[in-house]
């Protein structure tokens, strides 16, 4: 290949910011807008720095392939009219189902309880030039009081790091997350590696609202279109220009949506049959596990086609129980089907919260 | 329709709307600025690009709908003041070895190496070249701008994109920087180095 296009291949491995970056940055911007807006403080840019002593983090925080200089695969959709066939007839048949099952109904006082367990890989390159892998875990629960503009709460249990790859790196890992934890944050605000319980009215956790599509608060949720088409189109206009493409932008959109527990039923019934309208998304896997439930996995290739991003829907009630990333090709020290990251999604009406 | 420029527009009352912008494309500036001077450098360079943005309201063109190549030239501005980051990981790269290349079905393990010694050729040539070239050139490979899009993000005419690009493509493939090269250096001097905008030069 000639060397423009060796420049486009070289750290193209560079993954997309963690999410707690992002809202860390958000919230400074927030601050910035309207200084009495509550936003959180950056709990992050004094830690990070203590860090960066003794680790270089030379490729991106989460979900790191080694390798970004072999060539590109040409990933080609399965049909260009939508997701391939058999993705289709699963993200239709779960609408169905998400109509016919209704809701749990939650009563005034109680909660709808989101339990989410995640597991993330991470990598860095630490100051001996070293390339480590790891994997940690941070689960949460979150609260959804009935009445959306009440009182949410959010339960973020510790961040712990708990696969190495040997035992050296093991304890530069441990030593890290260690002194991130005990790293006191300004008039002591949330701390993301140590935890706590978060409370926002009306679920605008560090300063901004939940949101059921980007551009659209969750409160207004009921202006969203319910045809697939029109939904889709909507959501190919707001990302426009986001993301690596705009199918896969469009599917991370989607995602995004569905993962939140408190989306009405009709909305995410559009969500599914709009995914089913994405050229290159396929049917992943029949049956797929996460966190020991069984599901089928629907999923869309990075280009490139080195891994997959997949959502694990219950087939019987239409619910998504989990998302996952896998690998689809072997790379150093992690073969093609090794998961990178999951997240297990649980939801359940329960009377009270922390 | 709710182009960047929709959401600049309606900024300017109701301050609250920026922060659409920030969702829509916090995600490439991180990419491009991590691709360049890694990840804690694209930390900060992600925040204050859009901190910069929303205090200079009144720079972005309101002829252009899409906000990215005014986005992508503060924050090219802005990874001047870590050239020793970037520099960093160019002479890291530089002397990457051949086995960092992955293990695809699809490439024999010559055809790896080789690309593994090419990439190392490339850094070493994108360290070596001028910093507006090397802009130029990293903001039509990393960031996908387009000539016109470059230009706004440099505030330069589309002409001299042209040219800045070809010579950045010249140095790309035979290694013959200019004497005048003022070559990323290492050296201990985060704070100091801001003066030479792009857009300036």
């Amino acid at each position: 290949m000639d060397d423009l296009q060796l420049l486009r291949e070289m750290r193209s491995d560079v993954g997309t910011p963690p999410p707690a970056t992002l809202a860390r940055g958000r919230n400074a911007l927030l601050r910035k807008i309207d200084p009495g807006s509550g936003a959180m403080p950056d709990d992050g840019s004094r830690r990070r720095r203590v860090v960066t002593r003794r680790f270089t983090l030379a490729a991106a925080a989460a979900l790191v392939l080694v390798g970004g200089t072999v060539a590109a695969d040409v990933l080609i959709p399965a049909s260009k009219g939508g997701a391939s066939a058999e993705a289709a007839e699963v993200l239709n048949k779960a609408a169905a189902a998400t109509i016919k099952t209704s809701d749990p109904v939650v009563k005034p006082g109680q909660y709808l309880k989101v339990d989410t367990k995640a597991v993330y890989g991470g990598s860095l390159v630490n100051s001996s030039g070293k390339q480590i892998f790891w994997k940690s875990t941070q689960n949460g629960q979150l609260y959804i009081p009935a009445d959306l503009s009440a009182e949410w709460v959010w339960n973020r249990e510790e961040r712990n790091p708990v696969e190495f790859q040997d035992e050296e790196s093991k304890a530069d890992i441990l030593a890290m997350y260690a002194q991130q934890k005990a790293e006191r944050t300004p008039n002591g605000e949330f701390n993301p590696q140590a935890g706590g319980v978060l409370r926002a009215k009306g679920g605008a956790f560090l300063g901004h609202e939940p949101q059921v599509l980007i551009g659209t608060s969750l409160k207004d949720a009921a202006s969203l279109p319910r045809d697939p088409q029109k939904l889709l189109d909507l959501i190919y206009e707001r990302t426009k220009g986001a993301g690596k493409t705009p199918e896969l932008e469009a599917f991370v959109t989607i995602s995004d949506g569905l993962r939140m527990g408190a989306v009405p039923a009709d909305l995410r019934a559009a969500m599914y049959k709009a995914a089913a309208l994405i050229p290159g998304v396929v049917m992943a896997d029949k049956q797929a596990t996460v966190d020991g439930r069984k599901g089928i996995a629907i999923g869309m290739p990075l280009p490139g086609g080195g891994s997959r991003d997949d959502i694990i829907i219950d087939p019987s009630t239409g619910l998504v129980i989990g998302e996952r990333d896998i690998l689809l090709k072997d790379y150093p020290g992690a073969p093609a089907g090794t998961v990178q990251s999951w997240t297990a999604i649980k939801t359940s009406v329960v009377d009270s919260a922390p | 329709m709710n182009t960047d420029r929709d959401i600049i527009r309606r900024s300017r009352d109701s301050p609250a709307e920026f922060a659409a912008l920030y969702d829509r494309h916090a995600s490439v500036i991180y990419r491009y600025a991590a691709r360049r001077a890694g990840d804690f450098v694209a930390d900060d360079v992600t925040s204050e690009t859009f901190l910069v943005a929303f205090e200079c309201l009144d720079s972005f063109d309101e002829a252009r709908e899409d906000a990215r190549p005014w986005l992508f030239g503060i924050a090219t501005n802005l990874l001047r003041r870590h050239h020793r980051a970037e520099a960093r990981l160019l002479k890291a790269m530089a002397r990457s070895a051949p086995r960092e290349a992955g293990a695809d079905s699809t490439e024999g393990v010559a055809a790896q190496v080789d690309a593994a010694a090419a990439t190392a050729k490339l850094a070493k040539r994108l360290k070596a070249m001028p910093a507006i070239d090397r802009d130029t050139l990293l903001l039509y490979a990393w960031a996908d701008l387009s000539y016109e899009g470059i230009a706004d993000a440099m505030g330069v005419p589309v002409g001299t994109v042209r040219s800045r690009l070809s010579r950045a493509r010249r140095i790309l493939r035979t290694g013959l920087a200019p004497a005048t090269s003022d070559e990323l250096e290492e050296t201990d001097n985060d704070h100091g180095r801001l003066a030479a905008a792009p857009r300036n030069a």
